[in-house]
């Protein structure tokens, strides 16, 4: 069942198409991560779900009703802000409590109700002993389960996530990755986390809508979205290093470079595309060997390979060797689209 | 005078009519942006409350002003026989706002005003810039508390120092002399602008100074040639609040200049436009009126920058 | 020899720079501030008139008499009473005009200029205006009440055809605490827009997510937080006031008879225009303990506010 409905979508400041018509459905009890560089619209889409941007054109249902032109405290939805956005001046409880308190009139519960339901939705983040405190007398993490809490405590048919993993340092991070996502699938609940990390997008989502120009590229799990990419942009955007693109006749190619391997390795040599490879430079980095070269045919196109570190196979600078993928890891992408085509649309010649 | 007498003797129905004129065009340009006639009605009705109060307030705040302009090309008959302050029943006359520049002293206060504005702005800024950058930057805890001392003397009224400082410049005999008040007002200019100034360097990241000092050149040369023109928005605005600080003290102006020909805006006009029991109200509500507005002008077009120095000065202090 | 290390390259040692930067200004304060502040008490202490410029010292005699002075204990009051009155109805407007101020509308410019120009005008010059706008017999605002029929004969106000605004006791005081909040709202909504629009907008729109309307958010959210400047701003506007005299030297000189004297007035009057500098200068330092303790009550309560 789907919770929130997006269809045509668009959000235009002037001249610029934050967000340029997008249709997306999401799914309840999904984790749904929405990925993309910086300035592809990711925040405009989500502050959109929100209810903190008005749309220039297209609508947005939540459980089924039309919440477009409705305020941010009518849509159901709440939100953890990148800065986590915590009252400053009000204690850890009084936090937790503030939505309570805007919504108690409509949703009519007494004090008591709203104690207990802080304080049961603290000791599910393990914060009730931190009830008393400031904001500012919190940890980093410690800040982020707080805004957690206070986002969960309504039970929002949605919980938006923006970015809430970069003001954590790299160690915490981690941690705080595990955390979301066991909670989140204990819960049940329905989240959207906006990041431009593509590696907590693959940790993270169930799903991974990939977003750039303030249009949505693809739309699939994550190994789909890695080893199926729909065009050239999520192709080369994910994965690090990123997909070789080769020009051809009349297309490009690619292939990623862990699955640029001697040929000698190639399990199934018969299936595999073969290349003259020629090695420029070689990085040592403990698991795998980076390797810089170029192809035949192609001396103008870096290519890049990933070997690992335990093929002891010698690489030597200025020597040429021969290198092969495998045919189902070559993807083929039209010249002027970018959109993934099929080999033999693109006329490849060495099958 | 003929399109000023048109203006004048329909005052209120131009002002209603430009009012309601520009409220139209706005909406028209909405409806041609947007579409939508209705949900532009309803956008204007809902708003409607909202423009009252802005309206009332700035009612209030501009009703002397108001009354100045009306009352400037008043002719005497029009102004004190049975009068009727908002209309013209006579027709305008520039006769008074004549008689103000050539018959009084008022352009000699323009002239000591501009004078000492100008010399204390360049004493103020000799002394505060470097001063302010001391503690925006360079000082560390003992420089904190020279700040707070500072605020704390911005805080000291005149009127607790006038009688003494009317002492000194007696002393030191400048009585009478605009030179006083250029000794003087740096007390209060000083402060208010080492603590706007302190501000905008703030606002300054520094980095670009250490870039500086890496790139081979000294303290005061970074701050000589990268703080300040860096922060020059900001010196601007502290330059036009300095002026207008020194263009509307009162007190020391009042006490220490006793001379017509020597007094400054502040102080001439309500005094030395006044003879006795008798008030020229024309050209007094004329010369204040003159004053107002490219002040108020100044002001609105600077109050950003001076917000902003504010709140750096006070946040990251 | 050495008297002050300064190591090899003065130019770019912080301490030194800064003290070199610090001092020139802050000499001028304490010459320009300091010492008038001293010879001020020492004043109080004396028997310097005009004429007689001799100090000699005649210990508490000044206090006493301007303490006993009944004069002075009205002026005292009046002063206190203004100041208070006054800060009440410019907190209340500041904060109004501040919200309006920080939201976007149409004809913003224009309305900003207008209701900045009573702050912007020299406080004298603005007096003139508000001289003639309660003026005795040509006031506008009474020639608009007698219009409606609120003046004048079987008028509901008064039966004269005039109001008498800076004539008549209560009224003066009540014109000179309306034109003191008219003049210094805007000063006190500058400081309050700044501190508004210091608050993150993360927290607004988290706000709003959390489901707040927009008096919730003012009372809950904003007003709590920009409270330590709000403290401030009241410091400003408590002190600006407590030390003016020039709205009732143009005004009303004080009267009628003792009405709306102020400290400032008082001081100036007995002082420069009666030759008495001792006394003069004894009126203005009953003010300043009183002044003090403001700054540092404000201060400290700005400081123990302070959220960040």
């Amino acid at each position: 069942m789907s919770v929130v409905q997006i269809s045509g979508l668009k959000k235009y400041f002037d001249a610029v198409h934050a967000v340029d018509g997008v249709d997306l459905s999401i799914q309840q009890g999904e984790f749904l991560v929405i990925l993309g560089p910086s300035g592809c619209g990711k925040t405009t889409l989500m502050r959109m779900i929100a209810g903190l941007e008005k749309p220039t054109a297209g609508s947005i249902h939540i459980d089924g009703a039309d919440v477009t032109e409705l305020p941010p405290r009518k849509r159901g939805v709440s939100m953890v802000f990148q800065s986590y956005a915590l009252y400053p001046h009000m204690n850890v409880y009084n936090n937790i409590a503030f939505p309570l308190k805007a919504q108690r009139r409509e949703k009519k519960f007494d004090k008591a109700t709203m104690r207990s339901k802080v304080e049961n939705i603290a000791r599910l983040l393990e914060i009730d002993e931190l009830l008393d405190r400031r904001p500012r007398q919190l940890s980093g993490g410690q800040r982020q389960r707080v805004a957690i809490a206070r986002a969960m405590v309504t039970q929002p048919a949605v919980l938006l996530l923006d970015e809430p993993l970069s003001n954590l340092d790299a160690k915490l991070r981690a941690n705080a990755r595990d955390e979301l996502k066991d909670f989140q699938r204990s819960s049940n609940i329905t989240a959207v986390f906006v990041t431009h990390d593509q590696i907590e997008a693959m940790g993270l989502g169930d799903r991974i809508v990939v977003m750039e120009k303030g249009k949505i590229q693809q739309i699939g799990t994550p190994q789909r979205i890695y080893d199926d990419p729909a065009n050239e942009f999520v192709a080369t955007f994910l994965g690090s290093p990123s997909m070789n693109i080769l020009r051809a006749k009349g297309h490009r190619f690619g292939f990623r470079p862990e699955h640029f391997l001697p040929k000698t390795l190639q399990d199934n040599p018969e299936n595999s595309v073969s290349f003259h490879y020629f090695v420029k430079r070689v990085e040592y980095l403990g698991s795998d060997r980076l390797v810089y070269g170029y192809v035949g045919g192609h001396e103008n196109e870096l290519t890049l390979a990933k070997v690992p570190s335990n093929i002891r196979v010698s690489l030597d600078i200025d020597s040429e060797y021969e290198f092969a993928v495998h045919y189902d890891d070559i993807k083929y992408f039209d010249e002027a689209s970018g959109e993934r085509v099929e080999a033999q649309v693109a006329g490849a010649a060495w099958r | 005078m003929n399109a000023l007498g048109f203006v004048l003797t329909n005052f209120w129905a131009l002002l209603v009519l430009a009012f309601l004129g520009l409220v139209g065009l706005r909406i028209v340009w909405r409806v041609r942006k947007f579409g939508a006639t209705r949900r532009e009605l309803r956008h204007v009705l809902r708003r409607s409350p909202f423009y009252f109060v802005v309206l009332v307030f700035c009612f209030f705040a501009a009703a002397p002003f108001l009354i100045m302009f009306l009352h400037t090309f008043k002719t005497d008959g029009d102004l004190y026989r049975r009068p009727q302050p908002f209309v013209y029943r006579q027709e305008p006359t520039l006769e008074h706002l004549d008689a103000l520049f050539t018959n009084t002293a008022y352009l000699d206060f323009i002239r000591n005003s501009v004078l000492v504005g100008v010399a204390v702005v360049i004493i103020t800024l000799l002394l505060s810039l470097p001063a302010a950058y001391a503690l925006a930057r360079l000082t560390g805890r003992w420089g904190e508390r020279a700040g707070i001392l500072m605020f704390l003397v911005y805080l000291v009224p005149p009127t607790l120092l006038f009688i003494p400082m009317f002492r000194i410049v007696v002393l030191l005999g400048l009585k009478d002399s605009p030179l006083s008040l250029i000794v003087v007002y740096p007390s209060f200019t000083v402060p208010f602008s080492m603590w706007l100034l302190q501000g905008f360097f703030k606002a300054v990241p520094p980095e670009l100074e250490e870039a500086a000092l890496v790139d081979g050149y000294n303290r005061v040369e970074a701050f000589l040639r990268v703080v300040l023109p860096l922060s020059l928005p900001g010196i601007i605005s502290t330059v036009v609040f300095t002026f207008t600080l020194t263009l509307h003290e009162f007190i020391y102006g009042l006490v220490f200049i006793a001379d017509t020909s020597q007094r400054t805006l502040s102080v001439g006009v309500p005094t030395e436009l006044i003879l006795g029991d008798v008030y020229f109200w024309q050209p007094l509500l004329a010369a204040a009126l003159i004053i107002a507005i490219p002040v108020g002008l100044a002001y609105n077009l600077f109050l950003d920058s001076l917000v902003q120095g504010f709140t750096m000065g006070a946040v990251k202090g | 020899m050495k008297l002050l290390h300064l190591g090899n390259f003065p130019l770019d040692n912080r301490r030194l720079i800064g003290a070199l930067f610090l001092t020139p200004a802050l000499l001028y304060i304490v010459l320009l501030v300091g010492f008038p502040f001293v010879l001020s008490i020492a004043f109080g202490f004396s028997d310097v008139t005009v004429g007689n410029t001799d100090l000699s010292f005649v210990g508490f005699r000044n206090f006493l008499a301007v303490w006993e002075n009944d004069i002075f204990r009205q002026v005292f009051e009046t002063t206190i009473r203004f100041t208070l009155i006054s800060q009440v109805f410019i907190l209340i407007f500041a904060n109004i005009l501040a919200v309006i101020f920080t939201q976007e509308f149409t004809g913003k410019w224009f309305a900003r200029f207008v209701f900045i120009l009573p702050w912007a005008t020299p406080v004298s010059l603005a007096m003139i205006g508000w001289l003639w706008m309660l003026d005795t017999k040509y006031s506008p605002i009474d020639y608009l009440l007698l219009q409606l029929g609120l003046l004048g004969r079987g008028g509901l106000l008064s039966d004269n055809r005039n109001l008498f605004w800076l004539a008549a006791p209560d009224l003066a005081q009540i014109s000179v605490i309306f034109v003191q909040v008219w003049r210094m709202t805007p000063l006190a909504t500058v400081i309050l827009m700044a501190g508004l629009s210091s608050i993150p907008t993360d927290i607004l729109d988290q706000a709003e997510v959390d489901g707040s309307r927009f008096m919730r958010t003012l009372l809950q959210i904003k007003l709590p937080l920009i409270l330590p400047i709000m403290v401030i701003a009241l410091l400003f506007s408590m002190i600006t006031m407590f030390g003016d005299m020039t709205v009732v030297y143009v005004l009303t000189r004080g009267g009628p008879v003792d009405y709306t004297r102020v400290l400032g007035l008082y001081s100036f009057q007995v002082g420069i225009e009666g030759g008495n500098l001792a006394q003069g200068a004894a009126i203005s330092l009953f003010a300043f303990p009183l002044l003090l303790a403001m700054a540092i009550f404000m201060l400290r309560t700005a400081s123990r506010a302070e959220v960040r």
